[in-house]
Protein backbone atom coordinates (compact mmCIF):
# COMPACT_ATOMS: atom_id res chain seq x y z
CA UNK A 1 0.00 0.00 0.00
CA UNK A 2 2.69 2.33 0.30
CA UNK A 3 5.34 3.82 -1.74
CA UNK A 4 6.80 0.37 -3.54
CA UNK A 5 5.52 1.65 -7.00
CA UNK A 6 6.34 5.18 -5.53
CA UNK A 7 9.42 6.19 -7.98
CA UNK A 8 8.55 4.76 -10.94
CA UNK A 9 5.33 7.04 -10.96
CA UNK A 10 5.23 9.36 -13.85
CA UNK A 11 5.36 13.08 -13.49
CA UNK A 12 2.94 15.55 -15.26
CA UNK A 13 4.47 18.09 -17.67
CA UNK A 14 4.86 21.71 -16.01
CA UNK A 15 4.56 20.17 -12.52
CA UNK A 16 6.86 19.99 -10.19
CA UNK A 17 8.37 16.76 -8.74
CA UNK A 18 8.43 16.58 -5.24
CA UNK A 19 9.89 15.10 -2.51
CA UNK A 20 9.14 15.53 1.32
CA UNK A 21 11.93 14.63 3.41
CA UNK A 22 10.62 12.96 6.78
CA UNK A 23 13.20 13.25 9.60
CA UNK A 24 12.36 10.04 12.30
CA UNK A 25 14.27 9.60 15.29
CA UNK A 26 12.18 7.26 17.95
CA UNK A 27 8.87 8.39 16.12
CA UNK A 28 7.20 4.94 16.52
CA UNK A 29 3.71 6.34 17.26
CA UNK A 30 3.19 8.70 14.58
CA UNK A 31 5.23 7.49 11.72
CA UNK A 32 2.70 5.33 9.82
CA UNK A 33 0.14 7.77 10.37
CA UNK A 34 2.13 10.55 9.03
CA UNK A 35 3.08 9.01 5.82
CA UNK A 36 -0.37 7.03 5.18
CA UNK A 37 -2.06 10.80 5.41
CA UNK A 38 0.88 12.43 2.99
CA UNK A 39 0.34 9.29 0.60
CA UNK A 40 -3.45 9.70 1.12
CA UNK A 41 -3.86 13.61 0.58
CA UNK A 42 -0.89 14.17 -1.55
CA UNK A 43 -0.54 11.08 -3.74
CA UNK A 44 1.70 12.82 -6.70
CA UNK A 45 4.44 13.89 -4.39
CA UNK A 46 7.37 11.10 -3.47
CA UNK A 47 8.48 10.81 0.09
CA UNK A 48 11.60 9.70 2.08
CA UNK A 49 11.65 9.01 5.59
CA UNK A 50 15.24 9.23 7.04
CA UNK A 51 15.12 7.16 10.27
CA UNK A 52 18.16 9.30 12.07
CA UNK A 53 19.61 5.72 13.85
CA UNK A 54 16.11 5.69 16.27
CA UNK A 55 16.51 3.44 19.25
CA UNK A 56 12.50 2.83 19.54
CA UNK A 57 10.97 0.59 16.48
CA UNK A 58 10.96 3.24 13.96
CA UNK A 59 13.16 1.32 11.49
CA UNK A 60 10.84 -1.62 11.33
CA UNK A 61 8.12 0.29 11.09
CA UNK A 62 9.76 1.66 7.85
CA UNK A 63 10.56 -2.08 6.80
CA UNK A 64 7.24 -3.46 7.79
CA UNK A 65 4.99 -0.92 5.64
CA UNK A 66 7.70 -0.82 2.90
CA UNK A 67 7.98 3.12 3.46
CA UNK A 68 10.46 4.56 1.23
CA UNK A 69 13.30 5.26 3.92
CA UNK A 70 17.15 4.89 3.99
CA UNK A 71 18.57 4.02 7.75
CA UNK A 72 21.31 6.45 9.53
CA UNK A 73 23.29 3.54 11.13
CA UNK A 74 23.82 6.11 13.65
CA UNK A 75 22.33 9.02 15.58
CA UNK A 76 23.26 12.36 13.88
CA UNK A 77 20.98 14.66 14.26
CA UNK A 78 18.12 16.77 12.45
CA UNK A 79 20.95 18.62 10.39
CA UNK A 80 22.66 15.65 9.08
CA UNK A 81 19.03 13.47 8.33
CA UNK A 82 18.15 16.72 6.39
CA UNK A 83 20.70 17.01 4.59
CA UNK A 84 20.96 13.21 3.41
CA UNK A 85 17.21 13.70 2.01
CA UNK A 86 18.80 16.67 0.70
CA UNK A 87 21.37 14.60 -1.20
CA UNK A 88 18.81 11.80 -2.27
CA UNK A 89 16.75 14.43 -3.83
CA UNK A 90 19.49 16.06 -5.38
CA UNK A 91 20.38 13.07 -6.96
CA UNK A 92 17.17 12.22 -8.01
CA UNK A 93 16.57 14.75 -10.15
CA UNK A 94 13.84 16.59 -7.82
CA UNK A 95 13.03 19.72 -8.22
CA UNK A 96 11.89 20.82 -4.99
CA UNK A 97 11.92 19.39 -1.65
CA UNK A 98 9.62 19.91 1.74
CA UNK A 99 11.03 19.30 4.90
CA UNK A 100 8.23 17.42 6.72
CA UNK A 101 7.84 16.20 10.64
CA UNK A 102 6.92 13.03 11.27
CA UNK A 103 4.97 13.71 14.59
CA UNK A 104 2.02 14.64 12.53
CA UNK A 105 2.54 18.66 13.36
CA UNK A 106 2.46 19.51 9.70
CA UNK A 107 -0.60 19.39 7.40
CA UNK A 108 -0.07 17.53 3.95
CA UNK A 109 -3.09 20.04 2.31
CA UNK A 110 -0.45 22.56 2.34
CA UNK A 111 2.38 21.60 0.55
CA UNK A 112 0.30 21.71 -3.23
CA UNK A 113 -0.45 25.70 -1.93
CA UNK A 114 3.63 25.91 -1.08
CA UNK A 115 4.31 24.62 -4.26
CA UNK A 116 2.09 26.95 -6.34
CA UNK A 117 3.43 29.79 -4.47
CA UNK A 118 7.17 28.89 -5.32
CA UNK A 119 6.06 28.75 -8.92
CA UNK A 120 3.79 31.54 -9.06
CA UNK A 121 6.50 33.47 -7.65
CA UNK A 122 9.55 32.35 -8.34
CA UNK A 123 10.63 31.95 -4.97
CA UNK A 124 14.04 29.74 -3.87
CA UNK A 125 12.22 29.23 -0.31
CA UNK A 126 8.72 28.68 0.80
CA UNK A 127 8.08 28.45 4.33
CA UNK A 128 4.61 27.65 6.21
CA UNK A 129 3.74 30.04 8.40
CA UNK A 130 1.57 29.68 11.36
CA UNK A 131 1.85 33.19 12.57
CA UNK A 132 0.17 34.48 8.84
CA UNK A 133 -2.59 31.93 9.82
CA UNK A 134 -3.19 33.97 12.88
CA UNK A 135 -1.34 30.90 14.84
CA UNK A 136 2.22 30.61 16.22
CA UNK A 137 4.51 29.32 19.07
CA UNK A 138 3.67 31.21 22.51
CA UNK A 139 5.66 31.36 25.81
CA UNK A 140 9.33 31.20 26.01
CA UNK A 141 9.42 29.53 22.42
CA UNK A 142 7.28 32.76 20.98
CA UNK A 143 9.68 35.28 22.55
CA UNK A 144 12.25 33.21 20.54
CA UNK A 145 10.65 33.36 17.69
CA UNK A 146 10.35 36.84 18.00
CA UNK A 147 13.73 37.74 18.54
CA UNK A 148 15.19 35.67 15.91
CA UNK A 149 12.21 37.61 13.56
CA UNK A 150 13.72 40.77 14.61
CA UNK A 151 17.41 39.45 13.92
CA UNK A 152 16.64 38.72 10.75
CA UNK A 153 15.01 42.02 9.76
CA UNK A 154 17.96 43.56 10.92
CA UNK A 155 20.29 41.74 8.21
CA UNK A 156 18.16 41.04 6.07
CA UNK A 157 15.77 43.84 5.61
CA UNK A 158 12.88 41.09 5.08
CA UNK A 159 10.44 40.20 8.03
CA UNK A 160 9.83 36.15 8.36
CA UNK A 161 7.08 36.00 10.84
CA UNK A 162 7.77 32.00 11.89
CA UNK A 163 11.54 31.68 10.85
CA UNK A 164 11.17 28.68 13.45
CA UNK A 165 8.84 27.27 11.30
CA UNK A 166 9.70 23.36 10.58
CA UNK A 167 7.94 23.19 7.11
CA UNK A 168 9.96 25.08 4.18
CA UNK A 169 10.16 24.13 0.85
CA UNK A 170 13.64 24.40 -1.27
CA UNK A 171 13.94 24.31 -5.07
CA UNK A 172 16.34 22.50 -6.75
CA UNK A 173 19.55 25.39 -6.26
CA UNK A 174 18.79 25.01 -2.75
CA UNK A 175 18.75 21.90 -2.56
CA UNK A 176 22.04 21.59 -4.12
CA UNK A 177 23.15 24.27 -1.36
CA UNK A 178 22.02 21.91 1.50
CA UNK A 179 23.84 18.83 0.08
CA UNK A 180 27.11 20.25 -0.34
CA UNK A 181 28.09 22.93 1.77
CA UNK A 182 29.49 23.38 4.75
CA UNK A 183 28.08 24.42 8.26
CA UNK A 184 24.36 24.96 6.11
CA UNK A 185 21.75 23.95 8.50
CA UNK A 186 17.63 23.94 7.99
CA UNK A 187 17.43 26.98 10.49
CA UNK A 188 16.35 30.44 10.73
CA UNK A 189 19.96 31.45 10.37
CA UNK A 190 20.74 29.85 7.71
CA UNK A 191 17.30 31.60 6.01
CA UNK A 192 18.75 34.50 7.00
CA UNK A 193 22.17 33.93 5.10
CA UNK A 194 20.51 32.53 2.01
CA UNK A 195 18.31 35.99 1.73
CA UNK A 196 21.91 38.10 1.76
CA UNK A 197 23.15 35.62 -0.83
CA UNK A 198 20.39 36.62 -2.82
CA UNK A 199 17.57 34.09 -2.20
CA UNK A 200 13.65 34.60 -2.66
CA UNK A 201 12.01 33.55 0.06
CA UNK A 202 8.43 33.55 0.76
CA UNK A 203 5.93 32.66 3.23
CA UNK A 204 2.14 31.93 3.20
CA UNK A 205 0.11 31.09 5.83
CA UNK A 206 -0.36 27.54 7.19
CA UNK A 207 -2.21 25.91 9.94
CA UNK A 208 -0.17 23.21 12.09
CA UNK A 209 -1.44 20.98 14.74
CA UNK A 210 -0.27 20.27 18.31
CA UNK A 211 2.53 17.26 18.26
CA UNK A 212 0.66 13.88 17.55
CA UNK A 213 3.44 12.25 20.25
CA UNK A 214 6.91 11.17 20.16
CA UNK A 215 9.82 13.55 21.49
CA UNK A 216 11.47 16.87 19.62
CA UNK A 217 14.53 17.41 18.96
CA UNK A 218 14.71 20.43 20.36
CA UNK A 219 14.23 18.74 23.77
CA UNK A 220 17.63 17.44 23.33
CA UNK A 221 19.16 20.33 21.72
CA UNK A 222 19.17 22.51 24.52
CA UNK A 223 16.97 25.46 24.04
CA UNK A 224 19.61 27.66 25.93
CA UNK A 225 22.52 26.49 23.33
CA UNK A 226 20.02 26.75 20.22
CA UNK A 227 19.71 30.51 20.86
CA UNK A 228 23.05 31.37 21.49
CA UNK A 229 24.06 29.49 18.27
CA UNK A 230 21.15 31.27 16.58
CA UNK A 231 22.31 34.62 18.03
CA UNK A 232 25.70 34.64 16.78
CA UNK A 233 24.92 33.35 13.86
CA UNK A 234 22.64 36.14 13.04
CA UNK A 235 24.51 38.73 14.85
CA UNK A 236 28.46 38.11 13.97
CA UNK A 237 28.84 35.43 11.60
CA UNK A 238 26.21 36.56 8.76
CA UNK A 239 28.57 39.53 8.43
CA UNK A 240 31.70 37.38 7.37
CA UNK A 241 30.22 34.57 5.70
CA UNK B 1 44.44 44.69 37.93
CA UNK B 2 47.49 46.25 36.35
CA UNK B 3 47.27 47.74 32.67
CA UNK B 4 49.58 45.64 31.15
CA UNK B 5 47.32 43.04 32.27
CA UNK B 6 44.22 44.63 31.20
CA UNK B 7 45.99 45.79 27.67
CA UNK B 8 47.26 42.14 27.36
CA UNK B 9 43.71 40.60 27.54
CA UNK B 10 42.21 42.93 25.37
CA UNK B 11 44.72 42.83 22.71
CA UNK B 12 44.44 38.63 23.13
CA UNK B 13 40.66 38.69 22.98
CA UNK B 14 40.85 41.08 20.00
CA UNK B 15 43.22 38.56 18.26
CA UNK B 16 41.45 35.30 19.22
CA UNK B 17 38.05 37.12 18.08
CA UNK B 18 39.78 37.88 14.68
CA UNK B 19 41.08 34.15 14.33
CA UNK B 20 37.49 32.72 15.32
CA UNK B 21 36.09 34.76 12.72
CA UNK B 22 38.56 33.89 10.15
CA UNK B 23 38.30 30.33 10.76
CA UNK B 24 34.46 30.56 10.16
CA UNK B 25 34.75 32.34 7.18
CA UNK B 26 37.14 29.50 5.77
CA UNK B 27 34.67 26.69 6.37
CA UNK B 28 37.05 25.63 8.85
CA UNK B 29 34.70 25.27 12.18
CA UNK B 30 31.02 25.05 12.35
CA UNK B 31 29.37 28.57 13.75
CA UNK B 32 27.73 25.77 16.28
CA UNK B 33 31.42 24.58 17.95
CA UNK B 34 32.62 28.63 17.80
CA UNK B 35 30.28 29.70 20.29
CA UNK B 36 32.15 29.00 23.27
CA UNK B 37 35.01 30.43 22.04
CA UNK B 38 33.17 33.97 21.31
CA UNK B 39 31.78 34.10 24.73
CA UNK B 40 35.01 33.41 26.08
CA UNK B 41 37.20 36.48 24.54
CA UNK B 42 33.72 38.49 25.16
CA UNK B 43 34.15 37.79 28.70
CA UNK B 44 38.02 38.54 28.66
CA UNK B 45 37.42 42.15 27.45
CA UNK B 46 34.50 42.44 29.70
CA UNK B 47 36.95 41.63 32.84
CA UNK B 48 39.38 44.42 31.38
CA UNK B 49 37.65 47.19 30.01
CA UNK B 50 35.69 46.87 33.36
CA UNK B 51 37.88 45.83 36.04
CA UNK B 52 35.25 46.40 39.05
CA UNK B 53 33.51 42.68 37.79
CA UNK B 54 36.69 41.27 38.72
CA UNK B 55 36.95 43.53 41.99
CA UNK B 56 33.71 42.28 42.94
CA UNK B 57 34.27 38.84 42.64
CA UNK B 58 37.77 38.62 43.54
CA UNK B 59 36.57 40.25 47.37
CA UNK B 60 33.41 38.05 47.11
CA UNK B 61 35.67 34.82 46.90
CA UNK B 62 38.51 35.77 48.89
CA UNK B 63 41.31 36.59 45.98
CA UNK B 64 43.97 37.90 47.41
CA UNK B 65 44.24 39.75 44.08
CA UNK B 66 41.75 40.50 40.76
CA UNK B 67 44.50 39.31 38.44
CA UNK B 68 44.58 36.35 40.21
CA UNK B 69 40.47 35.61 40.12
CA UNK B 70 40.73 36.63 36.33
CA UNK B 71 44.07 33.54 35.55
CA UNK B 72 41.29 31.27 37.71
CA UNK B 73 38.56 31.99 35.49
CA UNK B 74 40.68 30.76 32.54
CA UNK B 75 41.18 27.58 34.38
CA UNK B 76 38.02 26.88 35.22
CA UNK B 77 36.86 27.78 31.38
CA UNK B 78 39.75 25.62 30.12
CA UNK B 79 38.86 22.50 32.42
CA UNK B 80 35.24 22.79 31.30
CA UNK B 81 36.32 22.69 27.64
CA UNK B 82 38.69 20.06 28.45
CA UNK B 83 36.09 18.20 29.94
CA UNK B 84 33.43 18.75 27.21
CA UNK B 85 36.04 17.50 24.93
CA UNK B 86 36.71 14.34 26.34
CA UNK B 87 33.16 13.71 26.49
CA UNK B 88 32.40 14.53 22.54
CA UNK B 89 35.78 12.30 21.66
CA UNK B 90 33.98 9.55 23.67
CA UNK B 91 31.19 9.59 21.39
CA UNK B 92 32.86 10.46 18.29
CA UNK B 93 35.20 7.37 19.03
CA UNK B 94 31.63 5.27 19.40
CA UNK B 95 30.26 6.59 16.62
CA UNK B 96 33.01 5.39 14.36
CA UNK B 97 33.04 2.01 15.92
CA UNK B 98 29.53 1.88 15.03
CA UNK B 99 30.13 3.23 11.92
CA UNK B 100 33.31 0.29 10.86
CA UNK B 101 30.72 -2.03 12.38
CA UNK B 102 28.16 -1.63 10.24
CA UNK B 103 30.33 -1.57 7.51
CA UNK B 104 32.28 -4.30 7.88
CA UNK B 105 28.73 -6.20 8.46
CA UNK B 106 27.03 -4.76 5.20
CA UNK B 107 29.98 -6.46 3.22
CA UNK B 108 29.37 -9.69 4.53
CA UNK B 109 26.02 -9.54 3.88
CA UNK B 110 26.91 -8.34 0.48
CA UNK B 111 29.47 -11.05 0.08
CA UNK B 112 26.68 -13.83 1.34
CA UNK B 113 24.74 -12.57 -1.27
CA UNK B 114 27.12 -13.20 -4.31
CA UNK B 115 27.38 -9.45 -5.07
Amino acid sequence: MYGAHILQKQHRENVLKILAIIPAYNEEECLANTVSELTSVCPDIDYLVVNDGSHDRTPEICDELHLNHIDMPVNCGLTSGVKAGMKYAYRHGYDAAVQFDADGQHMPQYISKMADAMQEQGADIVIASRNLAGGGAVGARGTGAKLITALIKRATKQTITDPTSGMRMYNRKMIEIFAREFDISPEPDTISLLIRKGAKVIEIPAEMRERQGGTSYLRYFSAVSYMARTCLSLLLFQWFR
Amino acid sequence: MSPVLRLVLIVGSLLALWVVINRVRKKKIRIADSVYWVVCAVLMILFAVFPGIAFFFSGLLGFLSPSNFVFCMIIVLMLVKLFNMACDISKLTDKVEQLAQELALHEKENEDQGL
